[in-house]
């Protein structure tokens, strides 16, 4: 690579590494750049990987297959294995464990047990059976900790952890014929919970578009880090040329300059990031499993090569734009393929910048990335969007303060407020990178702010809609559940100052109908679907107080009245309904036809659902669960419960404390999001202090010119003053061009990614007081380049600085 | 008798360098009277520039003191308050320099870079494009510094300071940057500009044809300084 001696190489890059020694604080700066922006983008692609991994491993491994519950609702115990083998039954124990130290979850298998579960068949031979007989998908665990290992190590590890992090659960090929299988058992799906694929997917797709982000707000930073260095040694590289130092040579040394400072920066970037997701995979492993029921399963990783290779790019490309760019010129000469390459690799922020097709193409990313976001069908399409109309304002918002400070200064008649007016548009053309990098992070904040917020109070409200009783007693297998309905109507004290009412869950089908007239949406061709069943009754203060999004007039009269159902949002959207619709459905082989008396908010939920008055339910329907809502006033839920427990003639009553668990519930959300605003805070911080930085560079070059403004009769106070209230107007500004950015990207995520990805939708909110909290932030970050500019101020006289500073960069 | 624009006693002044203490200058006196001229010599290094900046309180002596159209600042002033205030009254209205080059803000055009200093000196910019013509750069009032060559941002730092109608000029070597003929220029102008204006001027050059043609010399590395 090295086309002349090394000693010479060596004497050359001493040269331009003295840059460095004598600016310290940059090398350390774009060190520490390159480090965070990989810690950052390292530990997001971790733990998505990491769960995108587990939802995979546990989709392959548990793909249609069954378990084993106990009919008397008894947890399994390892006596029941050694039962249903003697049994000749195929069963595998499946124990899940909390990994110790590194996070994530662990499962013991039985590998001598799992060779049952192998496939027997041939591939063809499979093709001619029915679904239902096929035999089960060949499985073999590797014992690697990824995240199977031999159930004698699990069990080893479940003693040291609390029992609530263990959960023992068999597997069993299903027996032909079914009624081989021990009266005391029952086969359930064992399945990690409904539709995990898509919502899962849908969770880790924000989070690394989240981590897209970071990069680009990063790499902007590390690009204007980079870019200040090379524009202070412009004088030492013409020096060189004047030396006889051939171009080619000194971007030889600047490209081993930057590869060695990039792979001593990395390394560590990849270890702090693998270090950081190692730390809140905990929480967020809890998150994925309270919000999607899949585990983040232990040993997902991936090798450091990946994070390290991508990140060395990302510094090669960022930093060494101009000379990617001057290849592309070269290697597409001819018009306009060149001047298409010129305006997409970027240019110096100096007369470039103000070349009349930059507004334009901000004009023509934005005008493609609204339509986009507003019309795309698919969730890269709306992803692409939001990354065009980024692209836009990230062009057009310095051109925007440079114009706005242009006319201002045209405007003004008053000569110092037009000095002020010009530096101002210097000032946003030079600091171009970090102040697009502080919108951008300042938008995302928002945007995230908002989308939490609303999501906390999403969830604060399906908590008070779901958990509304004090208590939820479980009617156990076998008992009588309308026996239990009278006894708890009988209670006096109940009657007088609780609530209750009794629930019965089980499926219903809905029937495929075609362009109906009758319906609210004639032309919409409804499709065959199972929907879950929710039979309530009777109607309580529980139930009035659900969130309905569209109802009839007295929607719960009518309901109790038995003249109608209820629809969550996502049975309303998907098959579709609306209020007055007649919805046909079966419940065991009897048609109802009723009509639609409200829509339900259902916060999230991706199945369908149907509210039925319990009366309704014909005999012969079986329901799947059965329980009781209850809250119990004035009594006490001891009493019902043994009251319970001697009607239903059982050892024990379940009861769940609602509270308790909302209490846990709001817990787990909280560290759900912990993730999201620690990422969001660390990149805004980051580009502030990036900011920071640049903003107090920038001033010290140019420190002689507001020098002269003292020398002209100002105080020093007063230019100080000027100062402050130059860099107040451009964190401002910045600020005020972030916030439309940040609104229009929370109606992104509320209206557009979350509809597309989870089918449903949030309500937006935009928070006015937050808006502050930044404009507090920017000022802060405007104070602090002022104080740090002082002490320029305050040095010796002024000095007047060389004629090659007088380039026309500077205006 | 009348008052000298300009009086200089015992002026003091030393840096700290490598652990060691300098004195740039020491027992200077110095007067001037309302638009005379004094030309400033010396090695680089011996003080010119420093003696420039008290002269118009940028900087705070060591020991004696200046006094400028009345305005005392001594060695014990403080460096903020009241006296400084009243220095940047005089840098504003009285006192103005000329440094050898970056003597306008690169972004504003000459025109508003004169209309910015006469409008800190509290005149009308009115006649500000008219100092420009004076000074033979009337058709580039609304260039840029970086539009105009270094002879024409010389002129233009000239109409600036003109244009705030001084008591006192300060040229720390304005020609110093120039090619000979341009230099030559650009001091004819100065010394006409100056001669029919009544101000003063203190003039720091290397060049003795032009300290030649001031009413006054003044050697610091002859005075030891």
């Amino acid at each position: 690579m090295l086309l002349f001696p090394a000693s010479q190489f060596s004497n050359l890059f001493s040269a331009l590494f003295s840059h460095y020694r004598r600016h310290p604080l940059q090398l350390l700066a774009l060190a520490l750049m390159i480090m965070l922006a990989t810690m950052l983008w390292t530990g997001v692609n971790h733990l998505t990987t990491q769960a995108r991994a587990s939802l995979g491993q546990s989709e392959q491994a548990v793909a249609a297959r069954s378990q084993l519950e106990r009919v008397d609702g008894q947890a399994l115990t390892v006596a029941d294995f050694v039962t249903l083998r003697r049994a000749g039954l195929c069963v595998m124990p499946w124990l899940e464990v909390e990994s110790p130290g590194q996070g994530g979850r662990l499962v013991g298998v039985d590998p001598l047990a799992a060779g049952c579960f192998e496939q027997t068949g041939l591939d063809a031979v499979n093709e001619s059976l029915e679904p239902s007989k096929k035999p089960e998908p060949a499985w073999t665990p590797m014992l690697n900790g990824e995240p199977f290992i031999d159930i004698s190590e699990a069990a080893a590890l479940a003693q040291n952890v609390a029992s609530r992090n263990v959960s023992l659960s068999l597997l069993i090929v299903p027996p032909e014929p079914a009624s081989a299988l021990p009266a005391d058992y029952r086969m359930t799906g064992f399945s990690l919970g409904p539709d995990t694929g898509e919502l899962g997917d849908s969770f880790l797709l924000n989070l690394d578009a989240l981590g897209f982000l970071v990069l680009l707000i990063t790499a902007l930073l590390l690009r204007s880090v980079y870019q200040l260095g090379m524009a202070q040694r412009r004088d030492s590289f013409a020096l060189l040329q004047r030396f006889g130092v051939m171009p080619s040579a000194i971007n030889r040394v600047l490209l081993v300059e930057i590869l060695l400072l990039a792979l001593l920066s990395v390394v560590p970037g990849v270890w702090l990031g693998r270090l950081l997701a190692g730390t809140v995979s905990g929480g967020f492993g809890q998150a994925l499993d309270s919000l999607f029921d899949t585990p983040l399963y232990a040993g997902q990783s991936q090798s450091w090569l990946t994070p390290t290779a991508t990140m060395m790019a990302i510094v090669l490309v960022v930093c060494l734009a101009q000379n990617v760019r001057a290849l592309l010129l070269r290697t597409v000469a001819v018009w306009p393929l060149a001047s298409l390459a010129k305006l997409l690799t970027g240019a110096d922020a100096g007369t470039e910048f103000r070349q009349k097709p930059w507004p334009w193409l901000a004009l023509l990313l934005a005008v493609a990335g609204l339509a986009m976001a507003l019309l795309a069908q698919s969730l890269p399409l709306v992803f692409f969007a939001v990354a065009l109309v980024f692209a836009a304002t990230g062009i057009a918002a310095p051109f925007a303060i440079a114009a706005l400070s242009a006319t201002l200064a045209r405007k003004t008649r008053e000569p110092l407020a037009r000095w002020r007016h010009t530096e101002l548009g210097v000032m946003a053309r030079r600091l171009a990178l970090p102040l697009v990098a502080l919108q951008f992070a300042l938008a995302m904040v928002l945007a995230v702010q908002a989308l939490v917020t609303v999501f906390e109070a999403t969830f604060d409200e399906w908590l008070g809609q779901r958990l509304a009783a004090d208590y939820f007693i479980e009617v156990p297998a076998g008992a009588n559940a309308d026996a239990a309905a009278q006894w708890l109507a009988a209670q006096p004290e109940l009657a007088q100052s609780g609530d209750w009412h009794q629930v019965a869950s089980g499926v219903a089908q809905l029937p495929a109908t075609a362009n109906d007239p009758t319906t609210a949406n004639p032309k919409m061709d409804r499709k065959a679907q199972s929907v879950d069943l929710l039979a309530v009754g009777p109607v309580s203060p529980l139930l009035t107080m659900w969130s309905l999004q569209a109802a009839n007039d007295q929607p719960w009269q009518g309901f109790a009245a038995g003249e109608g159902v209820m629809v969550n949002e996502q049975l309303a959207r998907r098959y579709p309904l609306a209020v007055g619709d007649t919805l046909a459905l079966t419940l065991a082989n009897t048609r109802f036809e009723l009509p639609v008396l409200a829509i339900y908010a259902d916060y999230g939920r991706p199945a369908g659902e149907v509210l039925i008055n319990l009366e309704l339910l014909p005999d012969e329907f079986v329901p799947a669960f059965e329980s009781f809502s209850i809250s119990p006033g004035a009594s006490d839920i001891a009493l019902i419960s043994d009251g319970l427990q001697r009607l239903w003639q059982v050892d024990s009553v379940r009861v769940r404390d609602n509270k308790r668990i909302r209490e846990l519930a709001d817990a787990v959300f909280d560290q759900t999001f912990l993730l999201t605003r620690a990422m969001t805070f660390v990149t805004l911080v980051l580009a502030a202090i990036a900011l920071l930085i640049m903003g107090w560079v920038f001033f010290s070059i140019r420190a002689w010119y507001f020098r002269l403004l003292q020398v002209w009769g100002l105080t020093k106070r007063q230019v100080l003053a000027q100062l402050g209230q130059l860099a107040l107007t451009l964190t401002l500004s910045i600020t005020l061009l972030a916030l439309p950015l940040g609104v229009w990207l929370t109606w992104v995520l509320v209206h557009r990614i979350n509809p597309l990805a989870f089918g449903w939708s949030l309500p937006m909110a935009i928070y006015p007081g937050f808006w502050l909290q930044l404009g507090v932030v920017s000022v802060l970050i405007g104070l602090s380049i002022t104080l740090l500019m002082r002490s320029q101020l305050g040095g010796s006289g002024p000095k007047p600085v060389s004629a090659a500073s007088l380039r026309g960069d500077e205006r | 008798m009348t008052e000298p624009l300009l009086k200089v006693r015992g002026l003091g002044k030393h840096f700290a360098s490598a652990g060691q203490t300098v004195n740039v200058l020491s027992g200077l006196e110095l007067t001037l009277a309302a638009g005379g001229s004094l030309a400033l010599m010396g090695r680089s290094g011996s003080g010119k520039s420093t003696l420039l900046n008290i002269l118009c309180g940028l900087e705070q002596p060591d020991a004696g003191f200046v006094s400028v159209a009345g305005e005392h600042l001594a060695a014990d002033s403080s460096a903020s308050g009241p006296n400084q205030q009243r220095w940047a009254r005089l840098r504003r209205q009285r006192i103005g320099v000329v440094f050898q080059e970056a003597n306008l803000m690169p972004a504003l055009s000459l025109l508003d870079n004169v209309r910015l200093r006469a409008r800190l000196a509290g005149h009308s910019d009115q006649h500000c494009g008219d100092w420009l013509k004076r000074l033979g750069i009337g058709e580039l009032a609304q260039r840029y510094p970086d539009q105009v060559s270094g002879g024409q941002r010389q002129r233009a730092a000239l109409a600036m300071v003109f244009a705030m109608r001084p008591s006192l000029i300060l040229a720390d070597e304005p020609t110093g940057s120039l090619d000979a003929r341009t230099a030559l220029e650009v001091a004819d102008e100065l010394f006409y500009q100056q001669a029919a204006s009544g101000c003063a001027l203190i003039l720091a050059t290397h060049d003795s044809t032009l300290a030649a043609r001031c009413g006054q010399r003044l050697d610091l590395a002859q005075m030891g300084a």
